[in-house]
């Protein structure tokens, strides 16, 4: 059995300069957080980010100038902030190309690269700009000539459906990440991942890409996780590196375990208004910490323990979230 | 003062006008597409009041939950509870794809007077003013629901003659690949389903002549005028078929809104 359990350092390392990468999560939940702060210390650049949706993770990567593409339908922090501060001051600046999709056309991309085929046609959002052919931004850079292999030849294609007659439908292109990187609540020592919950669009992103890296809130005996295999996601194979990382998606939630920390992504927000200001903040929460583990000591054992799940519920009944 | 009677102005806030509003376009056994914030308070009100058996999908993948704490985000542990069945995206978006879903609540920046809506860039697509979150499901939804009813904040700019971008498509959309408007039914051939059917504003109730595909206003809030929503408008508005005064939020709703829907004020304002 290989051991594919290592450092987070070590996981990161993996990611290439230029990669397309992919996550697992919705907006700010179970996203990998830890993973996300270790890239940015490790100057992680050029990145290709493929989404079904984003958020807080992007973000922060986005603002850091660690990302040169971005695919997606929707960047922001929900309650905790609407603005994506940082993609729009980069595309403004032209240091990140953005392609617009729809939600399903972006689910569909990734179900049709886990599916091992090269698109799925689509009714959805039939009529609107995001079908605009001017705004083709891959293509308007003279990305869309074959020479990069994950980048299709066009953003999208429409045929009439041949079978039952019923009119012109959408073809959108499969996505071929490099790497997902997961956040999961459980991970077995060969890599089995039993996810909680919602499990979001993490089946379909973790089976399209290459190469997958897990954050585990815990890892256990791949023996425990055999006894109820219809609780589980994905089989260890498809894994290819492990960490035990507890609170790794904080300040993003992760069902069973603890909430969103809304005043903290509140204070990213806030800081990404403007390079200094998100500059400062990241010294302070990033490059001010050498590791995980200096982190959670910085947050604070009181912080994190309002943000724990209450074990029957799966939510936190401690966290304070409305203004009574 | 009793359950049914009408609160006065000054005793309720817009928010929960909007969402009591909203809440009365849900019909019993409809399945419902919701994402996060108000929609979230106006199914929950409509399934303790006029649509007890209606059932919810939360965007992210929850399927007719029954929990007793109000979900801050679609993608929160508190959809999952009591659910009929807690899966993921591919699950929903395919129901919504196969047409399960009658009815839907969305957002949006800006809209037209054909329903279209934006919420991707304000200005030039390449060098725009503002870049908003982007489409999400909206479009999705909007394009494969039977209905789907906005709600918005009524300003001039954002109540446009025609929205910069069309994120989400209304009565009047695009064809491609020359970009000509063409009206609904045409662009969706044998998988027309219906579309927008009102806009639920701080100040109106509008509705949709789906012939002519185009905006009309249906009901004012109490205490707002013609003249001051044709101020916040930037399109000639239709008051041709206006019926009249909102009805207002009446004491039973206020009292399931703030005491049982959303008792912690995430949504709603703490001042009633």
């Amino acid at each position: 059995m290989i051991d594919k359990r290592c450092s987070l350092q070590e996981a990161v390392q993996m990611i290439q300069d230029n990669d397309m990468i992919t996550f697992s999560g919705f907006v700010i939940w179970r996203r990998p957080m830890a993973a996300i702060y270790e890239m940015l210390r490790q100057e992680k650049k050029g990145l290709h980010l493929v989404e079904v949706n984003s958020g807080t993770h992007a973000e922060l990567l986005i603002g850091a100038g660690a990302v040169s593409i971005w695919e997606s339908c929707w960047i922001g922090h929900e309650l905790y902030g609407k603005v994506p501060y940082c993609l729009d001051r980069k595309m403004r600046e032209r240091s990140v190309i953005v392609e617009d999709y729809s939600h399903q056309h972006m689910l569909y991309r990734i179900a049709a690269g886990a599916m091992g085929i090269p698109y799925l046609p689509t009714w959805a959002s039939r009529g609107t700009d995001i079908l605009n052919p001017e705004y083709d931004m891959l293509e308007k850079m003279g990305l869309r000539n074959g020479a990069n292999d994950r980048i299709p030849v066009k953003k999208f294609d429409f045929a009439q459906d041949p079978f039952y007659n019923e009119g012109e439908i959408i073809h959108v292109p499969a996505v071929r990440p490099h790497v997902c990187i997961v956040h999961a609540q459980q991970v077995g020592e060969e890599g089995t991942i039993r996810i909680t919950g919602q499990t979001y669009s993490d089946e379909q992103a973790i089976k399209a890409s290459d190469q997958v890296i897990v954050l585990a809130e815990e890892i256990v005996p791949e023996s425990y996780l055999r006894e109820e295999p219809e609780r589980n996601l994905i089989p260890g194979y498809l894994v290819d590196a492990i960490v035990e990382l507890p609170w790794g998606a904080h300040p993003t939630g992760a069902y069973g375990y603890y909430d969103v920390d809304g005043p903290f992504i509140r204070e990213i927000s806030a800081a990404s208004k403007t390079d200094e200001k998100f500059a400062n903040w990241m010294d302070e929460w990033v490059y001010g910490v050498k590791n995980h583990e200096e982190y959670l000591n910085k947050l604070g054992v009181s912080r994190l323990e309002k943000l724990r799940a209450n074990s029957y519920r799966k939510y936190s009944t401690k966290v304070k979230r409305g203004t009574r | 003062m009793t359950d049914k009677q009408y609160a006065k102005p000054g005793e309720y806030s817009i928010v929960d006008m909007l969402a009591v509003a909203s809440a009365r376009e849900v019909k019993d056994e409809e399945v419902v597409f919701a994402g996060t914030g108000l929609p979230m308070l106006a199914i929950m009100l409509a399934q303790q009041l006029n649509a007890p058996n209606s059932k919810l999908i939360y965007e992210a993948g929850t399927i007719d939950s029954k929990g007793d704490s109000l979900p801050s985000s679609v993608g929160d542990p508190r959809c999952v509870t009591k659910a009929s069945v807690a899966s993921g995206l591919f699950d929903v978006f395919n129901q919504l794809q196969r047409g399960k879903v009658d009815l839907a609540y969305l957002g949006g920046a800006e809209i037209d007077k054909y329903g279209n809506v934006n919420t991707t860039v304000a200005g030039d697509y390449f060098i725009p003013t503002v870049r908003f979150p982007g489409s999400g499901g909206n479009p999705d939804i909007n394009s494969l629901a039977r209905r789907t009813v906005f709600i918005m904040v009524q300003e001039k700019r954002r109540f446009k003659e025609q929205v910069d971008y069309i994120t989400s498509p209304g009565w009047m959309v695009r064809k491609w690949p020359e970009g000509t408007l063409v009206h609904r039914r045409e662009a969706y051939g044998a998988k027309f389903r219906g579309g927008p059917s009102a806009v639920i504003t701080n100040m109106a109730v509008f509705r949709f002549n789906e012939e002519m595909g185009t905006m009309y206003v249906d009901t004012l809030h109490p205490g707002v005028t013609r003249e001051q929503l044709q101020e916040n408008t930037g399109f000639t508005l239709d008051f041709s078929q206006c019926r009249g005064e909102t009805e207002p939020p009446t004491y039973g709703e206020l009292h399931i809104l703030h005491d049982i829907v959303d008792p912690e004020g995430i949504f709603l304002p703490s001042v009633k």
